[in-house]
């Protein structure tokens, strides 16, 4: 890979990541800093022991929700507004590949969630200090897999923003992520529509990524231990996904027509 | 390093239908096959009713659209190539820059795109944001631009690199008589460096004082190419004679020499002859005391062209089933 590659890739990846701040997309981290501010004041008061885990329980699901939403919104506007309002035409008639530009999106976006999280973690070990609770380094466990399963979500819709409108591609990612979340849905689609035939049921439960699979969250609130296996496995099921989902993004991008 | 012999541009066969609606089956052939050369450093205009394809052909040079059929070269090289992207530049139709960035930060990262060193890049952005008048406006966020700065704005972003071959769509376009003269200006001042100029317009007049050669296009197709006087029919068996002076007399002498009603132009008159009473119109006048300033050959404008060969061509519905 020559320098001039990278150099490119990282203006794309470094302008996605001023749009995402400059469009004050960061605003769901206020939500998320009075959902830590009111649930540490309410269980201030409380002192027995679960409080700790209530407010770690309430602090991860809180990160992962508003990153689901965060990451959905930001991967599809992003991507959809370069193509939908033609600022890539200039962009693309430069010395950037359709691929460079891809991977450039990629990864400004996945660095905009990355912030995102991290000021998460931080405001959630900012609440359990000022209420007086120690600041578990375990928590990072569930924390990093959320991450990944963000980074997941914006390759998604990366994915389905090169090839449909901003309002397709938002429904199919949310659709996407939702039956990977209730991935026993798919498999128990057979109560509801009992014709549905075996290798179609299977093939969409498989072919769906698991975003269960990224969830630590009650094993490391309730001091179920997690080993560096468990976060390996997992780690080589995102890539494998991530892998699958911006090949195709790749393709499909690289055979469309700009009109 | 290919010969500087080679064409700026060539375009061989080059063909594209447009496929609509999910099953394709409503298309639009935009190009039918379409050749073209364009020679280094000449100003080339590129011009068609609404519909007739320019922007199609700009988007397949650019790569944004794929052709269905054709060759295509630029400055020698093919355009698949990406190193011929580094020494050109691209003005878009109705071009969007991020409502988000002020201009100066928009170059920088075109810059970054191009390969261009910083400090160079900062140079040529503050040069080329004095050339299109937006020196003031250099920091800026262009949500608050009106149409006729983006449009500034693009041209310095196609200038950026120091291009050899330019392509603008409608660089004209949402300018001011001033933006508009400033651009007519860019690219005479690009020709004189030696650069090619492509662009497209509808601005006739600006074509016709610009332009070295240029190509019609009617419904993707090319109706004509070639320098303005080997386009323009030249009428030589009539003449236009202009005279100052002489009063109602010498009005009336033209009148019985064979001309039609004169035209009057302030102290100047105006008169249309054929070439056989052309003499005898020129002593007739001037005996009954009118100056004659000048004969000259009735030429057609570019306009009357394009009015006599585009007319009522735009009203035809376009689109076909495949079958
Ligand atoms: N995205 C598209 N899908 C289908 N047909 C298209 C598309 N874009 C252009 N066309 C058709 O292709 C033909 C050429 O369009 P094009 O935009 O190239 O014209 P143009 O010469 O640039 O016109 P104008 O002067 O209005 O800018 C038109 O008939 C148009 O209907
Ligand atoms: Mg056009």
């Amino acid at each position: 890979m020559d320098a001039g590659r990278l150099t490119r890739i990282a203006a794309v990846a470094a302008n996605t990541h001023r749009e995402a701040v400059r469009e004050r997309v960061l605003y769901n981290l206020v939500f998320f800093a009075i959902v830590m501010i009111l649930s540490g004041l309410l269980l201030g008061q409380l002192s027995i022991r679960q409080d700790e885990k209530i407010i770690k329980d309430i602090g991860l699901a809180a990160m992962d929700v508003f990153g689901t939403l965060i990451g959905v919104f930001l991967g599809v506007s992003l991507m959809s507004k370069e193509i939908e309002r033609r600022s890539l035409y200039p962009l693309l008639a430069k010395p950037l590949s359709r691929e460079e530009f891809l991977a450039g999106k990629f990864l400004g976006l996945s660095f905009t969630l990355l912030v995102n999280v991290t000021v998460m973690a931080l405001g959630l070990y900012a609440t359990l200090l000022a209420t007086g609770r120690g600041a578990d380094p375990a928590l990072l466990k569930a924390v990093l897999p959320i991450y990944q399963g963000l980074v997941l979500v914006v390759a998604i819709a990366v994915l389905f923003s090169t090839v449909a409108s901003s309002a397709l591609a938002a429904v199919g990612t949310v659709c996407v992520v939702v039956a990977g979340r209730y991935s026993d849905v798919v498999r128990n689609m057979r109560d509801v529509v009992p014709d549905a035939p075996t290798w179609l049921i299977e093939g969409l439960y498989y072919a769906m990524p698991n975003f269960r699979n990224f969830d630590f969250k009650n094993r490391v609130v309730y001091g179920d231990p997690v080993g560096w296996n468990d976060l390996g496995f997992v780690t080589v099921y995102w890539l494998l996904y991530l892998a699958l989902t911006l090949g195709a993004a790749a393709a499909a991008f690289r055979s469309r027509d700009f009109h | 390093m290919q010969p500087a012999s080679s064409p700026a541009l060539r375009i061989d066969g080059l063909t594209k239908t447009y496929r609509l609606g999910l099953t394709g089956r409503v298309t639009r052939q935009a190009l039918h096959p379409l050749d073209l050369e364009v020679r280094r450093g000449e100003i080339f205009g590129y011009l068609g009713p609404n519909g007739s394809g320019k922007t199609t052909t700009l988007k397949v040079l650019m790569g944004l659209v794929r052709a269905d059929a054709g060759t295509v070269e630029v400055l020698g090289l093919p355009l698949a190539d990406p190193a011929w992207r580094r020494r050109a530049g691209y003005l878009p139709e109705h071009p969007y820059f991020y409502d988000y960035l002020t201009p100066a930060e928009y170059l920088g990262y075109a810059g970054r795109l191009l390969g261009l060193e910083t400090g160079l890049m900062a140079a040529r952005s503050e040069e080329l944001l004095r050339l299109v008048g937006l020196s003031d406006s250099r920091d800026v966020p262009m949500r608050r631009f009106s149409k006729g700065m983006v449009q500034r704005l693009g041209l310095a972003q196609a200038l950026l690199n120091d291009p050899e071959i330019v392509f603008l769509d409608e660089p004209m376009s949402g300018l001011d008589p001033i933006g508009r003269h400033m651009v007519r200006n860019i690219i005479l001042g690009l020709r004189e460096r030696g650069k090619t100029v492509f662009f497209s317009t509808h601005i006739l007049p600006d074509a016709e004082t610009l332009c070295d050669r240029l190509a019609l296009l009617r419904a993707g197709r090319l109706l004509k190419v070639g320098r303005l006087d080997e386009i323009l029919a030249i009428d030589i068996s009539h003449f236009e004679v202009l005279c100052t002076g002489g009063g109602a007399a010498a009005r009336e002498a033209a009148a019985a020499a064979g001309a039609g009603a004169a035209r009057e132009m302030g102290e100047r008159w105006r008169v249309e002859i054929g070439e056989p009473a052309l003499a005898a119109l020129v002593s007739a006048v001037a005996a009954a005391g009118a100056r004659v300033l000048g004969v000259q050959p009735v030429r057609e404008s570019l306009e009357e062209y394009f009015f006599r060969e585009m007319g009522g061509d735009t009203a035809r519905d376009p689109w076909t089933l495949a079958d």
